[in-house]
């Protein structure tokens, strides 16, 4: 009973900054309703039972898109200030038939699928029996990693390619060289504190996903939070181009992902069956490194980083 | 109802007492500095409140020790972004501009 109020209540929570997100008054209300709605997003994946979604969706649908689109907002200021004020979209006469169309639609589509009878066998059954088969515990990483490689491997390269969107633009999203903050002792006593503990719970949370919930994307989601607060802070500053160094951690992900699915070819397996629970640890691990740095650059909006 | 759910509960109504004060501040209060005060002191107790009451709810000693250290991790990140805030505010105020 109380839970179904909690969920009743997370549901609405949800539709209303969903409508809010759309038609705010102004582009800062949509901005925070969007990371709140990222922050009821986890929450609601958490009551579905689904860990791995709701630490993915918190440490980056909540937490860095929503530092990023506030730091675009203050470019915005900077660069358009007149386009602040304004209403994102004008209400149109069309907006309410639309909106009952699409309920009607969904509740349609709903008593549809609702009326389907169980099927017998499913690809979410199939998953889980070859899970149980494999070293690795965690059924999100094995499908991950063992049953949709080929999936994980381009979402490195779509991270890679968003990060050669970001370098090529850069120099016009930045017009000027940002001032870097005034010193705040109070600050630096959190970074002393927080950031260490940030890299510990993104070691953790990469060890734990071949077992339990965790995982490469949420590890590097966790690493890349510190690496913003560092870069808010001012202690990390953007700069046009990566070191070598950058350039090679960025790519190590994909070229130690690859590197592991070329491999059973060698020994007559098909592409990308990674065998041994070492193998999935070195990609995970791998992985996280460009992850992390990725999303970091991708905060910055900057193609490298360097420190002060 | 056992007395220990009891207690539980009491501390977590408690807790969300707290919250909806600090909240209620956030909103009415007029200037930033009065709305900050507001939020961080009802905030962080009501954490702590709610804390206790989960963890007296668990039962189990690990479980409570997580908790505590998520309520320091909320106080720690709440008292810094809070004299942030009210550091630029105090700036703003007195004119010394961005």
């Amino acid at each position: 009973m109380m839970l179904l109020a909690f969920d009743l209540l997370l549901a609405a929570g949800l539709l209303g900054l969903a409508v809010l997100v759309v038609a705010g008054p102004t582009l800062f209300v949509s901005l925070v309703a969007y990371t709140v709605f990222g922050l009821l997003m986890a929450v609601a994946w958490a009551r579905l039972g689904a860990p791995d979604l709701a630490l993915a969706e918190a440490a980056i649908g909540a937490g860095l898109t929503g530092a990023m689109l506030m730091l675009s907002y203050r470019r915005l200021l900077a660069i358009r200030p007149e386009r602040t004020g304004q209403r994102l979209v004008r209400r149109s006469r069309l907006a309410l038939p639309i909106a009952l169309a699409c309920t009607v639609l969904s509740a349609g589509l709903f008593m549809a699928l609702a009326g389907l009878p169980e099927p017998q066998r499913s690809a979410g059954g199939d998953a889980l029996a070859a899970t149980a088969q494999s070293e690795v515990g965690n059924p999100v990483t094995a499908v991950l990693l063992l049953f949709r490689g080929y999936d994980t491997l381009l979402e490195l390269l779509v991270l890679l390619v968003a990060w050669l969107g970001v370098a090529m633009v850069q120099a016009q999203a930045r017009p000027s060289a940002p001032r870097p903050p005034a010193p705040v002792p109070l600050l630096d006593a959190l970074l002393a504190a927080v950031v260490p503990g940030t890299v510990l719970v993104g070691g953790y949370l990469l060890h734990a996903g071949g077992q339990a919930p965790g995982g490469a994307f949420q590890a590097g989601a966790v690493l890349a939070a510190a690496g913003v607060l560092m870069a808010l802070a001012g202690r990390l500053q953007p700069r046009a181009r990566a070191t070598p160094v950058q350039a090679g951690l960025l790519v190590l992900g994909l070229l130690v992902f690859t590197a592991a699915g070329l491999w059973p070819l060698a020994a007559g397996q098909p592409l990308l069956a990674l065998d041994g629970l070492a193998t999935v640890y070195a990609v995970e691990a791998a992985m996280t490194v460009s992850i992390a740095l990725g999303l970091c650059l991708l905060f910055l909006g900057a193609a490298g980083l360097g420190s002060k | 109802m056992s007395l220990v759910e009891l207690a539980a509960a009491l501390f977590l109504l408690c807790g969300c007492a707290f919250f909806l004060a600090g909240t209620l501040g956030l909103l009415r209060f007029p200037d930033t500095l009065s709305r900050l005060h507001a939020l961080t002191k009802a905030d962080n107790v009501g954490l702590l409140l709610i804390c206790i009451g989960l963890a007296i709810q668990s039962g189990s000693l690990r479980a409570s020790l997580q908790l505590g250290l998520v309520w320091l991790l909320a106080l720690t990140a709440s008292t810094v972004s809070a004299h942030l805030v009210a550091r630029r505010a105090h700036r703003q105020s007195n004119g010394a501009g961005r």
